[in-house]
């Protein structure tokens, strides 16, 4: 093959070369008289190239940006993010996010960095707005602003005016709110922006090419930028050595000299672990809760993070997408080989009088060329719609995908791709003609001379197919049950007709706290006197749990456990099943008595026998067991509690009567009436809340589900094709056969077994590629390899056989069921 | 209306009842065969001959069953094969007619031995491994060709192509050998030793009808047939030789 390449790659040059003898246009022109007249050769061609081809640089633009392309950040290679933990006593990580205290600490008094910004992000109802947008928000300090670097379209960025402890009340916005919520108003800059009870002066807008990194998020971005003085940890949880914080992130920069002098990250995680954690064992050794435990900080490139595991599923795509173009290539293989089969005629007329070896081969190559390169134009336009649809639908499922575009990379793979493919099939296409015999084809009036598939490459073709379509089918089968499963899991509580919303609260204190609850209570009145609405539960939604330390009174053991706030309602709004004890009762909530309801996983923790009633958890005593729910897309069910939530506490849960339906305007409308100081901050129903959870799998079935489709599809029509075509060319002999005798099911089996063996190596090729892929793969992959597979591959392995078959007897069929005449005539 | 009588023999090996082949393509229909009737004793060397296109090889794939005829009624030792079904059809093929081809038919990726055991590998009674080679080495004897056995087809001459192929017509024991211009792709010398090797055949006992365009070759069959435009000449007449 190399020599072949090489001789190829000769041809390209001689040919180039000729361009200053016109030759180049003659050949085109040649090859395009004889290429019109095939329309049905061309439309195959073009819409199975221009499609697999389409997708194939959408996924390898795709990896670039992901996997290669730099961030669109100064400096962007010494960008860091520390991400901090805390460890158990039993050495475990118990926690993956920053306490508030180690973060500043962290902020005060490294030395590692050159430069570092903090980041925290939450979401507020905008008052100043008569539609009172909810609006994601980024309080950072103003490095920020220097290690991101971006361009602003209006004003200026945060500066030493506002550094930590400045609480100077001034905005920045980006271009999207800019134009969206302030429709491109040209003074901007004299707006204010209320946010709860401070006032914030816009001082800049963000340029519209500027993309945050996503660190709180794929598809996370805010809208305003605000100074860190003001984020939304509350003054206790500021103070709070052991209470972790999943929107406060720290990024940082190296400076050019520490990267060269190779400071490795591992050293760095080092320096600044045992900087924060002496100081933070300092603040803890009072409390006995911590003892044993620590604090571990690592040091990550932010472009790690931004991939946050992405690149398998790139891998992956990027597999699943080669293999349908080598399906889509072996196709088209076949259909060019049949073309120069068919012209056998007028290229022995062109040998006849003088044409070289060479000069055919350019010929074909001519031909070739102007398919792929018209696939590939066609193939440009199926990748940036295929971009279109990744960003409609992937935006929060991939990162960096809003960056996605026809670029220099993709454009310089299209002509790569067309080159290659336009002289692998006019090799394979010249490599079929057998210079010999072409002279005797016009001699001799023809008796099966001439120009024929071997049977080599053929079976090659057949043994290329089947070994990808099983290989991918398999995987795909796979990727798609288990996400069917994790959809399928049950879940241990109800939420059909169950919604689910947060209120924007004024912030309470000692003089507006009884105003507060006679709202509240006036909410819960109008909400329950809705014709629709059931039952309601002052609660936070089923899956939200956050992560606790919690000390048993009677044996002082300590755990981290999972919990939440809930009220007397919902277990019984939810259907979750009690199995032990009493729910909370109303007093309960109204008086916040000191009780706490467990899970049955936490019960067989703090107790063997499960005998908990009775116990105290931080001084809670435990009244009841409920049932563990299973959270949509987790793998494990944790240990979890529940406590009485306050009676203003901002978030509801909604029980709708059969059949009926609650929507936002309904609630925003009933908030208004409650109080102009009450606002609705998300409103979602249950089940929109949990498709957003397993988002993922969603997505997971629908590709791996259309690609073995596809797969199956392509493939099944390329087998047909290879074995229609031999079948045809075998037309004479298998006549032959039914003279002396031979039935219809002799003929089948005939064919059968002549393919069999090209079917068999493609399949142990298949087992061999997905051998190497358990083995080069096997920790990502451990969760998928159970002895489910087994029925999968079964199933995977009939599909092929079938569609085998059918390639099989398909073609064959217009031979045995017509007299045995038409056979031995039709080759005559 | 032929009927042929032949002295020398006395059982009737194929008999042809009002047989008409009608070819209907979309612009015309094309009266191959009219009304032809035909028998052929054992031991019968039957030749058919005219001008081209009056339905000679139309009338070989009736009698060999590759083909249905349009209407008429057709026996071969008295079984009536008018209306059979394609594998039907193809059984009887295997047990009673032998064919040899203009263009030998042989394929190529079998050998010598292979070719000529082929029609005993599609015989329903699945004869042993032993019948099978006894059978094929006795047939290519008779063909002189015991030799070649382990060739493939591709590396034999013209007339040594065609002398397999009769090989292979003989391996089953059939009632009759249909042979469509044997000598048509070969030269002279190779031509004449195929037709002595099948008037070999006939004079142990083999009936055979052969088509051909060779009025020498004709004149070697006992009976020789003249067919214009679909029907049998009732009389000889030597000037309509081709
Ligand atoms: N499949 C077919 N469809 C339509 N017409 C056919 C078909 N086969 C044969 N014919 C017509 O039937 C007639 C007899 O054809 P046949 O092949 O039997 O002639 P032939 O005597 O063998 O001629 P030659 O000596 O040239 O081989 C011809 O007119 C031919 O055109
Ligand atoms: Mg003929």
């Amino acid at each position: 093959m190399g020599s072949n390449m090489g001789s190829a790659i000769g041809a390209i040059m001689s040919n180039v070369s000729s361009i200053f003898s016109g030759q180049v246009i003659y050949q085109a022109k040649q090859a395009w008289q004889s290429l019109k007249g095939h329309p049905g050769f061309i439309a195959s061609v073009l819409t199975t190239m221009g499609l697999t081809v389409g997708a194939l640089l959408c996924i390898l633009t795709l990896a670039y940006v992901l996997l290669v392309k730099p961030l669109p950040y100064p400096d962007q290679n010494s960008l860091y993010v520390v991400e901090h933990q805390l460890i158990n006593k039993d050495n475990k990580v118990d926690g993956g996010a920053f306490t508030y205290p180690n973060l500043m600490y962290l902020y005060n008094n490294q030395q590692v960095f050159e430069q570092a910004a903090l980041m925290h992000l939450d979401a507020d109802v905008l008052l100043s707005l008569p539609a009172n947008p909810m609006l994601p928000i980024s309080f950072v300090t103003p490095e920020w602003f220097s290690l991101l670097g971006p361009k602003m379209a209006l004003g200026r960025t945060f500066e030493q005016t506002e550094a930590v402890n400045t609480y100077n009340p001034v905005a920045v916005i980006t271009y999207q709110t800019w134009q969206h919520d302030f429709a491109g108003k040209v003074n901007i800059l004299d707006e204010k922006l209320n946010f709860s009870d401070v006032s914030y002066r816009i001082v800049g807008v963000l340029a519209e090419s500027f993309s945050e990194p996503q660190l709180h998020g794929i598809g996370y971005n805010s809208s305003v930028i605000l100074p860190w003085d003001y984020n939304t940890v509350s003054e206790r949880d500021r103070k709070t050595w052991g209470n972790d914080d999943g929107g406060l992130i720290y990024l940082a920069k190296l400076s050019t000299k520490q990267a060269n002098k190779t400071i490795n990250v591992v050293q760095a995680g080092h320096a600044l672990t045992s900087l924060v954690n002496d100081n933070w064992q300092e603040k803890i050794s009072s409390q006995d809760f911590f003892k044993g435990w620590g604090i571990n900080l690592q040091v990550k490139t932010l472009k790690s993070v931004l991939l946050s595991g992405s690149d398998s599923t790139v891998y992956l795509l990027l597999a699943g997408v080669l293999g349908l173009v080598m399906i889509a290539c072996a196709n088209i293989a076949n259909l060019f080989i049949s073309r120069t089969a068919e012209q056998q005629r007028s290229l022995a007329i062109k040998a006849a009088v003088g044409a070289s070896k060479k000069q055919l081969f350019i010929s074909i190559f001519s031909e070739t060329s102007i398919l792929m390169g018209l696939s590939t134009v066609i193939a440009l336009f199926v990748a940036s719609g295929g971009f279109l649809v990744m960003q409609l639908y992937l935006n929060e499922y991939l990162p960096r995908i809003d960056e996605l575009s026809i670029n220099v990379f993709t454009l310089s793979c299209a002509v790569t791709i067309a080159i290659l493919l336009a002289l692998f099939f006019a090799k394979l296409s010249a490599n079929m003609i057998n210079y010999h015999a072409l002279n005797s084809t016009l001699q001799s009036s023809g008796k099966g001379a001439g120009i024929q598939v071997s049977a080599k490459i053929r079976n090659i073709l057949i043994t290329s197919q089947v070994a990808i379509v099983t290989a991918l089918v398999f995987i795909n089968i796979t990727l798609f049950k288990d996400a069917i499963n994790t959809l399928n899991q049950p879940t241990g509580y109800e939420s059909n007709n169950r919604y689910f919303f947060v209120m924007s609260l004024p912030s309470s204190n000692e003089d507006n706290k009884d105003e507060l609850l006679a709202n509240i209570h006036l909410m819960r009145e109008k909400l329950l006197a809705l014709p629709q609405v059931e039952m309601i539960s002052q609660s936070r939604p089923p899956s939200a749990f956050g992560t606790y330390a919690v000390t048993t009174a009677k044996t002082n053991e300590r755990y981290s456990a999972k919990g939440k706030d809930i009220d007397h309602q919902y277990f019984d709004l939810i259907n979750q099943e009690f199995l032990q004890g009493d729910n909370f009762s109303a007093q309960d909530i109204k008086n916040d008595h000191r009780v706490t309801i467990v899970n049955e996983v936490f019960a067989k923790q703090l107790a063997p026998d499960g005998n908990v009633l009775g116990l105290t958890l931080n001084g809670s005593k435990i009244i009841g067991v409920v049932n563990s729910i299973q959270i949509p897309n987790s793998k494990t069910i944790d240990a979890r509690f529940y406590y009485p939530a306050s009676p203003i506490r901002n978030m509801v849960l909604v029980k709708v009567k059969q059949g009926q339906k609650l929507d936002r305007e309904t609630v925003v409308s009933l908030l208004k009436e409650v109080s102009s100081q009450i606002k609705l901050f998300s409103f979602a129903s249950l089940n929109e809340r949990s498709k957003s959870r397993l988002y993922t799998q969603y997505v997971t079935v629908f590709t791996s589900g259309v690609l073995a489709l596809i797969t199956l599809f392509l493939s099944s029509v390329g087998l047909y094709g290879i074995l229609s075509y031999s079948t045809q060319m075998r037309r004479f002999e298998l006549g032959t056969r039914m003279a002396i005798g031979a039935k219809g099911k002799d003929l089948i089996r005939l064919i059968i077994k002549d393919n069999l063996l090209a079917i068999m190596l493609g399949i142990a090729l298949s087992m061999i590629m997905l051998l190497i892929i358990t083995i080069g793969f096997n920790e990502q992959i451990t969760n998928y390899l159970t002895l489910e597979l087994l029925p999968l591959l079964f199933i995977t392995l009939s599909a092929i056989a079938l569609i085998s078959f059918i390639a099989c007897y398909f073609p064959l069929r217009q031979l045995i069921n017509r007299p045995a005449i038409h056979s031995l005539k039709g080759c005559e | 209306m032929t009927t042929i009588n032949n002295e020398k023999s006395s059982k009737l090996k194929i008999q042809m009842k009002g047989i008409s082949k009608v070819f209907e393509t979309e612009e015309l229909e094309t009266h191959a065969l009219k009304n032809i009737d035909l028998s052929i004793n054992e031991g019968d060397y039957v030749s058919i001959s005219g001008p081209s296109g009056c339905g000679k090889s139309t009338l070989l794939s009736l009698l060999g069953l590759l083909d249905m005829p349009s209407s008429g009624q057709y026996f071969i030792e008295g079984q009536d094969v008018s209306d059979l079904s394609l594998d039907e059809a193809a059984e009887v093929r295997n047990k009673k007619i032998g064919f040899v081809f203009q263009s030998f038919n042989l394929i190529d990726e079998l050998s010598v031995f292979d070719n000529v055991a082929l029609p005993l590998r599609y015989d329903v009674e699945r004869p042993t491994i032993e019948t099978i080679t006894k059978r094929v080495n006795e047939c290519l004897e008779l063909v002189s060709m015991s030799h070649r056995k382990s060739h493939k087809p591709n590396q034999l001459s013209g007339g040594q192509q065609q002398r397999i192929a009769i090989a292979r017509a003989l391996v089953a024991n059939p009632a009759i050998l249909l042979v469509d211009e044997p000598t048509g792709n070969l030269d002279s010398k190779s031509g004449d030793q195929v037709m002595d090797v099948l008037a070999e055949l006939n004079k142990n006992g083999t009936t055979i009808c052969m088509v051909t365009h060779d009025p020498r070759y004709a004149d070697m069959a006992s009976i020789q047939l003249k067919l214009l435009d679909g029907m049998i000449l009732t009389t000889p007449v030597a000037q309509l030789a081709v």
